[in-house]
């Protein structure tokens, strides 16, 4: 989720040997704005002198980073987060998708389950958290329980609407072609659908993202939420900032180079079908 | 998809029909209360567990006779209110400023995304640090969700007024500030109305989170005591009460204001399944 | 109602009327048609705008049952779309995720064909459409009339029975029309299809027909039928039709038929609208 940027009018072409340069500046340039936002951050401890408690400098946090990393410590919980959210993603993609097949090729039931599914959403998984741990304890089970119950409302709307979208005349050319039921559902239905399918599931990561680390601030079962609330009771701010600052990055990671891609490949290669 | 059948329908048929539409909506709450009691009669689970569904229509009636509902309502709506009408305020302002100048959106791209990827929840350790529990970190909080959202939006739609519409206004000899009055804000209002529709949703999810871990009153905090009490009835009531919130809030509030201003000037027609 | 089917009959259809329900009660979509369309001849058909010949065309492709009378195809009863019956239709239908060589194959696919053999059908077919060079470029990525060339060579790769055609060329400019027209023409001439083709051009009718049928307005019957002797065996060309004058003359009789129902469609309109309007 960025600012859209308006296309600009295209410049003139740099010769060839500057183009390369200006690729990798680029690349850098990115980075700019994050080393400001450092630089006034330092600046700002320095002259407000806040004691260790209320802010830290960034070099305190980047300290405390690399000995959690050298321990061991963030590559658990990292990788506790990470395969929380991959996990609920695998599944909610495992149900989500043909529950949303089903609802979308009857207009009844579309009908009927958006508002539903709405009212779900609207109940967030947070809210349920006090009674998912009377079912299940401070497990991974209720965290997961939590995140897949978030993720998988985008995925069944869009697995929805995405069927939904799919022309008529496409089910009924190939019938003309001969086609039965499950290939209309494997060569039409779910190619068709699949560019929305996709928009779904990244939908779903970003508040399954959010609901994992809230979940896991009450749940205290490991995570980067866990590490984050834990720091709150010691009063370890460094670990708090560094530990907002990865749950940012990864987010980031996952997205742009996990998601976005697959969207874009999806768009691309259908074309005609995205608007 | 289906092959027509056709058989030319009494009006009385018709009439069946279109009642039928309107309550297919309803079916699902309807089967799940149905499989909430009947797993209730069958399985006999404990009170805490799952309650039957007369305890909780019971806790409800005893919470809203109490005052404590209206009391937690209120609390809760308040924060929210609060901290969308900052979060509005301050996004739409600074969408403003990063949408007119390029340059400026380019350069704060990056850090808008990292900080949307963090926004909400993950501040609460931080926020908690700083400024303890209570009504100002619900507040904070809520901010933090719907600021960003808002600005995004605003951004975006800010940029995709077309050149052309103010460079007209402006060729009749309109001053900068009268154009954005005219072109942009109205040109920008759809995005800009999407967004904190939006916003609010999430802000309204966000709160509740945010309450659930520490204030002293208001839904989440209604949920959260109850849970130490193993009051499932309450729990699950909360969870009904801020679903039926949300759902009040987005369909009966927002979406009418959305459709009046927008749809009227004929602007965008999808308003509805923008999230 | 009994069907007296003959043996070299494709399609027959009896009876045929269909009604639309709507909110304000059942609207006529046709008139009571019956036609029969003998294996290897090209049929078309010319009516004005909202004659019912869609309606028509959709109910011999199966994918509505029409109110009245029945459809029969090869002597069989027709109450689903099915292989027999290829459908090329006006708007986009080929699949934007498939490429140009694995549309045309889709039906071939669905039928089983082996891969090898699939392969080289669907060459040769490209060769006659002109798409060499395009096999393995997406929908998105050629022009209107370069996709409707890959939507007929699906429909005549599966090789139905029949083939049905639904203004395919509508929605393309003018120029290409011409162009798809004549190749449609060569590739009828080359392959012998039965074909069903229905549009609301009177030239187009008549330089693809063997027989052209004009259907009055709504709702439409089929008011003539009128046989197109050709004179070269190849296909035909728009040159040699635009200066043959038995050509021409029957274009023009055609054109006058389709002319007064449009005059008389008209003036319907304007009657109901005037019993509708308040005084």
């Amino acid at each position: 989720m960025s600012i859209a940027i308006a296309p600009r009018a295209a410049a003139r072409p740099l010769p060839s040997g500057l183009r390369v340069a200006a690729r990798q500046l680029s690349g850098v340039k990115i980075l700019i704005p994050f080393i400001a936002l450092v630089g006034v951050w330092w600046a700002i401890r320095e002259a407000g002198q806040f004691p260790e408690r209320v802010l830290v400098s960034p070099a305190r946090v980047w300290d405390t980073l690399v000995v959690l990393a050298s321990h061991g410590v963030l590559a658990e919980y990292i990788s506790t987060s990470m395969s929380m959210i991959g996990i609920a993603a695998v599944i909610s993609l495992a149900i989500g998708v043909p529950i949303g097949f089903l609802i979308g090729s009857n207009r009844y039931a579309a009908r009927g389950l958006e508002a539903f599914l709405r009212y779900l959403q609207g109940v967030s998984g947070i809210a349920w958290l006090p009674l998912v741990i009377i079912w299940f304890g401070f497990t991974h089970t209720t965290t997961l329980v939590i995140v897949i119950y978030t993720l998988i409302v985008p995925i069944i709307f869009n697995t929805m609407t995405g069927v939904r979208a799919v022309p008529e005349h496409y089910a009924l050319a190939l019938r003309s072609l001969g086609a039965s039921r499950l290939r209309l559902i494997t060569d039409v239905y779910l190619p068709g659908a699949l560019p929305s399918i996709v928009v779904g599931l990244r939908l779903g990561m970003g508040y399954g993202w959010r609901a994992l680390i809230a979940a896991e601030m009450l749940v205290r079962q490991g995570g980067l939420g866990d590490l984050i609330f834990g720091a709150r009771t010691s009063g370890q701010i460094d670990r708090i900032i560094g530990g907002m600052i990865l749950i940012g990055t990864l987010y980031i990671i996952v997205n742009r180079l996990l998601v976005q891609p697959l969207e874009n490949l999806t768009i691309a290669r259908w074309g005609v079908l995205r608007k | 998809m289906s092959v027509e059948a056709i058989t030319p329908m009494s009006p009385a048929r018709r009439a069946l029909g279109h009642l039928l539409w309107r309550l297919v909506p309803i079916a699902p709450f309807l089967i799940i209360l149905l499989i909430w009691i009947v797993l209730w009669e069958v399985f006999r689970p404990s009170k805490e567990t799952l309650p039957p569904v007369r305890d909780v229509v019971a806790a409800i009636r005893d919470l809203g006779l109490s005052g404590q509902l209206a009391q937690n309502v209120i609390a809760s709506l308040g924060r929210l209110v609060l901290g969308s009408l900052l979060g509005i305020v301050t996004g739409v302002a600074a969408g403003f400023v990063v949408g007119l100048n390029r340059n400026v959106a380019e350069m704060l791209n990056p850090l808008a995304v990292f900080f949307n990827a963090i926004s909400g929840i993950v501040w609460l350790p931080l926020m908690i640090t700083w400024i303890g529990i209570g009504s100002a970190l619900a507040v904070f909080l809520i901010w933090n969700t719907v600021f960003f959202i808002v600005f995004q939006n605003t951004v975006l739609g800010v940029q995709l007024v077309p050149e052309v519409l103010e460079q007209g206004v402006r060729a009749l000899g309109a001053s900068r500030s009268e154009t954005l009055r005219s072109v942009t804000l109205p040109g920008a209002l759809p995005y800009i109305l999407t967004g904190i529709r939006s916003g609010l949703g999430f802000g309204w999810r966000a709160l509740i989170a945010a309450e659930l871990v520490g204030a002293a009153s208001g839904l989440g905090t209604m949920i959260f005591d109850a849970a130490e009490y193993h009051r499932s009835d309450i729990i699950i009531s909360g969870c009904l009460i801020i679903g039926t919130i949300a759902i009040i809030m987005d369909r009966w509030l927002l979406l009418p204001i959305e459709r009046r201003t927008v749809q009227r000037w004929g602007l965008v027609s999808d308003a509805e399944d923008r999230h | 109602m009994m069907a007296v089917q003959n043996s070299a009959e494709k399609i027959v259809v009896s009876g045929f009327r269909h009604f639309f329900d709507t909110e304000d009660g059942p609207v006529q979509a046709t008139g009571e048609i019956n036609l029969k369309i003998a294996a290897g001849e090209f049929v078309t058909l010319a009516g004005p705008s909202g004659c019912g010949k869609t309606t028509l065309l959709k109910a011999m492709a199966g994918f509505l049952r029409p109110t009245e009378g029945a459809i029969h195809c090869d002597g069989k009863l027709v109450t689903q779309p099915g292989r027999e019956r290829g459908v090329v239709f006006q708007e986009l239908a080929i699949l934007p995720w498939r490429t140009v060589r694995r549309n045309i194959g889709h039906g071939l696919e669905i039928a089983g064909m082996p891969k090898a053999e699939r392969d080289e059908k669907v060459a040769r077919l490209i060769e006659l459409i002109g798409l060499g060079g395009f096999e393995d470029r997406y929908p998105h990525e050629l022009s209107g009339g370069m996709r409707q060339r890959v939507a007929v060579a699906r429909t005549w790769a599966a090789d139905p029975d029949v083939i049905l055609m639904d203004e395919p060329f509508a929605a393309v400019d003018a120029m290409t029309r011409l162009t798809l027209q004549e190749e449609l023409a060569r590739l009828c001439a080359a392959t012998r299809k039965t074909v069903f083709f229905i549009t609301h051009s009177v030239d187009e009718a008549v330089f693809l027909g063997d027989r052209v049928l004009v259907m009055t307005r709504r709702p439409g019957t089929i008011k003539a039928t009128i046989e197109v002797p050709r004179r070269s065996p190849g296909g035909r060309d728009w040159e040699s039709f635009t200066t043959d004058p038995a050509m021409q003359s029957i274009a023009e009789q055609v054109l006058r038929m389709v002319r007064a129902e449009r005059g008389a469609a008209d003036a319907d309109e304007k009657r109901e609208a005037a019993v509708a309007a308040p005084p």
